[in-house]
Formats: C-alpha cells, structure tokens, sequence
C-alpha cells in the first residue's frame, strides 16, 4: 500500500508535465499557453498537496471535499469551452471574410491581365 | 424601359453545382435585361463556371464552399466595390422568373422601400408554413415569406449586408432580415409567381437532419436576435473585416 499522496503527486506532475511539454514543443499557441500552465501548477499543487481541497472545503463549509474540486474543475472547462466556441466563431468570420476577398481579388487579378 | 439597360443594376446568382440549369437562368434573364449578371460560383465541382461564363456572365469563384448566402455576400461585397446600386439576387435552379425582375425593381427607383422580396407565399408544405408562422412569431417579424431567395436591394442594404455584420450568416432568410429590420430599413414584399424547381429538391431542406438542423439555427436565431427579446439591447460586438 502506497500513500494516495504519492499517487495523486505522480497523477499531478504527470499531467502538468505533459502540458508543459506540449508548450515547448510549440503545439500550443502561447496565447493558450498561460492558461494551461496554470492549469498544470493547480493539478501540480493539489496532486502533491490533496490536502488543500479538503483545508478549502472545510473554509468554504463544503460538506463533500471532492465536490469542490469536481465543480471547479467543471467550471474551468465550461470556461475554457465558450471562450473555445466564441474564439472559433470570430476566426469563422475571418475565413469567410478572407475567401471572399480571394475572390474579388482573383477576379480583379483576371481582368488585370486581359487589360494587358 | 428602366431594367433593360440599367447600369446601376447587378444580378447576383449564387450557384453551387448548377451546370444543369445556370445558362438557362442566364439566357432568361437576357431576354429582359442586357446589364451585368454575375454568378458566384460556390466551390462547384461541375462545370458550372464554364457554363456560366459561356453564357455570357461574370463569374466569380470561391475556393471554400460558403454556402449560399456566403456567395450572395460575396456577390454583394463585389457589387458594393463596383458601385452598384441596386442588386438583385436570384436562385440559379430555375425557380424564379426573369419577366418578374421588372416588379422588384419599381419600388426601389421609387425609393418606396430599400430591400423588395419576391414573395411567392403559395408554395411550401403545411409544414413549412407552420414553421414559417412560428419564426414569425418568434422573431417578431412581419413578412410573409420568409425564404425567398429573390430579392433586390439599394445601395443601403447592399452596404449593411456587405459588411462583416452579416458574414456568419447562413442563409439569406431570417437572420438578414432581422439585420434588416434592425437596421431600420424599409422591406416590401411583393408577390409574385415561380416555377417549380427544374430538379424538384430543395438545396436548405435535403434530409431530416438538415431540416432539423436549419430549425434549431432558425429558432435560435429567432430568439437571440428577434424583437420578443425587447429588455436587452442590442448592440454591435463585431469588428469589421475587410
């Protein structure tokens, strides 16, 4: 039997360790990258420290610990998914506004040459 | 004869895949008008562009598919850098009547409305209707029909339907006209007749998935951006793009 500190601290480390080299390898634009390098420091800290949850939940008067960090965690992705939606639906704008403007353009660029 | 040769008037037919019936729309719209007809080709895999340029119109490509009302804006966006002011925009499947165009036209050189719909109210399903009537409902919109592909627009509504506001739209349905009504412009709707479609499909309504989900997109709309929804105002977030 081993300590549940040590599994939730390899759990942790490992995660943020994933992250972190996913940032390195530039797989992540440095835009997100601060987000999920605060994501790895909390998974870091709360697997090496579990201890915090149930410290936070007693303060916050939350009667089951791992509800605290299930709703945060669940609040973090919610967050994380409409920022997700709201960031592709302006980059879909800019693509359709983008493919449109080739088309003029290509157009202006076909008469350009038959002028010649 | 005010359409025949208005040089101020642009036809936009927005064609994906429609090398069956585009010259035949082209060769109609001749008949009756000898001015600028462009046709927006929406990333066709068929001939439809060379088919469309053979037969005498201005053909612009898209690389991606935008859909169709990502072509018609494209169409819009080209006749605002061109300065048109008025633009027509027409299905290429056969659907609508070239003699109609004379129709749309009057009331926008009279300056009666900014954006006239050829409204054909007797086609559709009882379905269709009872979805028409609930957009109506939802929206608070007041037109009777509300998918009507054939439309005319002056200067102003070609402007705001160009501009970035408008790019992620998908159909030219009720999310333009809400923009419309929005923006305060003035639309009439004017009846007219159509044919049926040369191939009998509708393009919007292929499968019950795609009604299903063109429903969902629909309401949604409706809901978001219609009048029912008075408390909260309504304001720009977008950027402009060019």
């Amino acid at each position: 039997m081993i300590s549940y500190q040590i599994t939730s601290g390899i759990l942790g480390l490992g995660i943020a360790g994933t992250i972190i080299v996913l940032i390195r390898r530039d797989h992540l634009h440095t835009h997100h990258a601060g987000w999920w390098l605060l994501i790895a420091f909390s998974i870091a800290l709360l697997g090496i420290f579990p201890y915090i949850v149930d410290t936070l939940a007693t303060y916050l008067n939350v009667r089951y610990p791992p509800t605290l960090l299930f709703t945060g965690g669940l609040g973090m992705l919610l967050v994380k998914a409409l920022t997700i939606d709201i960031q592709q639906s302006q980059q879909e704008r800019k693509i359709r506004r983008m493919a449109q403007r080739l088309a003029l353009l290509e157009d202006e660029l076909k008469q350009l040459k038959m002028d010649v | 004869m005010p359409l025949s040769d208005n040089a101020e008037l642009i036809i936009i037919i927005p064609a994906k895949n429609e090398a069956a019936s585009v010259a035949q729309v082209i060769a109609d719209i001749r008949v009756h008008f000898s001015g600028a007809i462009l046709v927006v080709n929406d990333a066709s895999t068929d001939k439809t562009e060379s088919i469309a340029r053979a037969a005498g119109a201005h053909v612009l490509n898209l690389s991606v598919s935008l859909g169709a009302w990502g072509a018609m804006q494209t169409g819009l966006r080209y006749a605002q850098q061109q300065g048109y002011q008025i633009a027509i925009t027409m299905d290429a499947d056969g659907q609508h009547r070239a003699e109609t165009l004379l129709n749309l036209l009057l009331p926008l050189e009279a300056d009666e409305a900014d954006v006239v719909i050829g409204a054909c109210v007797e086609r559709g399903s009882p379905a269709r209707h009872f979805a028409w009537a609930l957009f109506r409902w939802l929206s608070g919109i007041t037109q009777e029909d509300l998918t009507s592909g054939l439309r005319a627009y002056n200067h102003r509504a070609i402007a705001l339907l160009a501009s970035s506001q408008a790019t992620l739209l998908d159909y030219q349905d009720l999310g333009v006209l809400l923009l419309l009504h929005v923006a305060k412009l003035r639309i009439l709707e004017t009846p007219i007749a159509m044919h049926s479609r040369a191939d009998g499909k509708s393009r919007i309504f292929s499968s019950w998935w795609a009604v299903g989900k063109y429903m969902v997109y629909t309401a949604t709309l409706c809901v978001a951006r219609g009048s029912r929804l008075p408390i909260i105002q309504r304001h720009s977030f977008v950027k402009s793009y060019d």
